[in-house]
């Protein structure tokens, strides 16, 4: 039971970071200096580097899907593992205050278009946040924190110019860092009753690869 | 302030703006329901249309409505860890299978049915918005499941100092959950219905070309009202005896506390009433010609969002001082923060909380005024293609 619901965690903590990843990413590089379509090629600029408008129609079909990811992976961490989930999250009280701002910030930012550079902010003090909160689980000083915007912003970029060779790896650096610090969590009686586990493992068992096709099909669908 | 009040501030200010948007989302989506199946039945544009304009209103206060939900479910475990040690084992259990059987699939459905708009079968389409819906209101049943038992505990067993699940099925059948499931589902209908009458009220009252097409939704809007708010009541009413047997000291929790709910009382009459009675001024559009009520109409927009909130002050006031009604004291089930730190988030969440809930008003705003036939001019990304 321990395992297969470390696994469950695991898998939905993955499946948000590789999502988040470049969509935070994407709002992070927005700060770089842009080529306009017109103008001669400026260097150091991305060799297909889009306008601001593109890049967020570009993340479009990917924006409300990391986000679901996120909410079932703290719903399965509330119910399965009660006796970590308030001691985890309030043992990084401020940190997820950053965190979650961050989040409305951006989704507030996006859907309203008027500034980029308050998209950038949303992405940075998510991306940030993230980082602190690996440097807690770490116990490892602050500017480890800075792991995780470098790692979005680079993802971002991969997607952005659509290297997808390097596409697995930079999502795979996003998504393992913080379920392997969360791996060093002993947690034997922290997690509830059999009774409990067995209930849920009906439903989430045959969901998550549900939503990963469906999600896939979104993304199919949208391309086309 | 104490951490304890700060904590129950936050959540109450957090709860109350998640909430607009959930009542919003559940109303939207239940006329979208009936407004596509006809499309899809009959065909005719104007239902294309009609699924077009609130379809894309609809997704508007979705997409920003998650991020206060993702705020809410954070707030347990940042500010009530004591409510997860103590009690997470059973009122984790709904509260995980609404993030998996109804958020997850909900906003994977609706993005499909967004991103499939003109490019899938459209009876397949129909039914994806049918799943979103059935997933939406599942939404609610597993939240009304787990608030249910924090108002009367039912289906655990005590082991040691923590609880245990016992009887799954006793939290499904628990009585604070049924009458009060019934009464949110209504009460997000009425808004539905509420919404649509006044939204084609302001095109009427500029002199909309698009008269045909308010004219169908202002009659759905208040069809929807009129059938929606006797339901509403009586769903209300219900409740009472349920209360007085499983929370006698509700209404004694605090002194004001009959206010809320009295005002509750009031607007949801008053909805019945001048619902009811535009009904025959349906009849040959008397009611659009009159003129004078259009603006009524406009006006009570906000009327069923208030009666909302006053209706949950007075359930989970009523509540106090207990968080599970009879087991846990709220003032126990605080993390152990410092109350410095409580009120940091307090204050950023309720300011952004504000500013989301003016980007959504504006963002509708301007979809309305935009009215039905808006070429490609995207209102938001996430619309692109409604």
């Amino acid at each position: 039971m321990e395992a297969l619901w470390l696994t469950v965690l695991g898998v939905l903590t993955v499946g948000y970071f590789a999502l988040a990843g470049f969509d935070y990413g994407s709002g992070l590089l927005l700060a770089l200096p842009r080529r306009d379509v017109s103008s001669r090629r400026i260097p150091f600029t991305l060799p297909h580097a889009h306008t601001r408008d593109e890049t967020s129609r570009l993340v479009n079909p990917f924006f409300l899907g990391n986000e679901v990811w996120l909410v079932a992976a703290i719903g399965v961490l509330f119910a399965a593992f009660p006796r970590l989930e308030g001691e985890l999250l309030s043992g990084a009280h401020s940190t997820f205050t950053l965190l979650l701002a961050g989040l409305v910030l951006f989704m507030a930012a996006v859907q309203l278009r008027l500034w980029w550079w308050l998209v950038f902010m949303g992405a940075l003090m998510v991306s940030v946040g993230w980082g602190l909160f690996l440097a807690h689980l770490l116990e490892a000083p602050w500017p480890v924190a800075f792991v995780m915007p470098v790692l979005f912003a680079v993802h971002g970029w991969v997607f952005q110019n659509r290297c997808w060779k390097l596409f697995p790896v930079t999502a795979a650096l996003c998504a393992l860092p913080i379920p392997l610090a969360f791996s060093s969590i002993d947690v034997t009686g922290l997690m509830a009753h059999s009774d409990t586990l067995s209930l849920l493992a009906w439903v989430a068992i045959p969901i998550i690869p549900l939503v990963v096709v469906l999600q896939w099909s979104i993304v199919a669908i949208s391309s086309r | 302030m104490s951490a304890v009040d700060l904590a129950r501030l936050q959540f109450a200010t957090t709860t109350s703006f998640h909430f607009l948007f959930v009542l919003l989302t559940l109303g939207l989506v239940t006329l979208l329901v009936v407004m596509q199946t006809r499309f899809t039945i009959t065909g005719l544009p104007v239902h294309e249309r009609m699924t077009r304009f609130w379809g894309r209103i609809y997704v508007i206060n979705y997409a920003l409505g998650i991020v206060t939900g993702i705020v809410m479910e954070f707030q347990f475990g940042l500010n009530w860890s004591g409510l997860s040690t103590y009690a997470g084992d059973v009122f984790g259990a709904p509260l995980a299978l609404e993030t998996l059987i109804a958020f997850f699939l909900e906003s994977t459905f609706l993005g499909l049915w967004i991103f499939g708009w003109g490019k899938l079968n459209r009876w397949l389409h129909l039914a994806l918005l049918y799943l979103t819906a059935l997933t939406a209101f599942a939404s609610a049943f597993w939240i009304m499941a787990a608030n249910g038992f924090l108002q009367h505990p039912v289906g655990y067993r005590v082991d040691g100092n923590v609880l245990r699940l016992d009887d799954f099925g006793a939290l499904l059948t628990n009585p604070t959950f049924t009458s009060a499931l019934t009464h949110v589902v209504f009460a997000s209908i009425t808004v539905g219905g509420v919404f649509l009458t006044g939204v084609s009220a302001y095109h009427f009252i500029k002199r909309t070309p698009e008269a045909d097409f308010f004219r169908r939704s202002l009659r759905m809007g208040v069809v929807t009202t009129a059938l929606a708010t006797p339901a509403l009541i009586g769903a209300g009413f219900a409740q009472f005896p349920v209360i007085a047997r499983y929370q006698p000291g509700k209404s004694e929790a605090a002194q004001w506390i009959g206010a809320p709910l009295g005002f509750m009382i009031i607007i949801g009459m008053v909805l019945t009433a001048v619902s009811w009675l535009t009904l025959p001024l349906l009849f040959k559009d008397a009611v659009i010609r009159m003129r004078f009520p259009l603006y009524l109409m406009v006006i009570g927009i906000p009327l069923p969002f208030v009666a909302a909130i006053f209706g949950w002050m007075f359930r989970e006031i009523g509540r106090q001082p207990w968080l599970i009604y009879g087991l846990l004291r709220t003032e126990d089930a605080v993390s152990h923060v410092d109350a410095s730190q409580i009120l940091l988030s307090l204050v950023v969440f309720t300011f952004l909380f504000v500013v989301l809930t003016c980007v959504d008003w504006a963002l509708i705003a301007r979809a309305v005024r935009r009215g039905p036939d808006v070429a490609p001019a995207p209102v938001s990304p996430m619309v692109v293609t409604l």
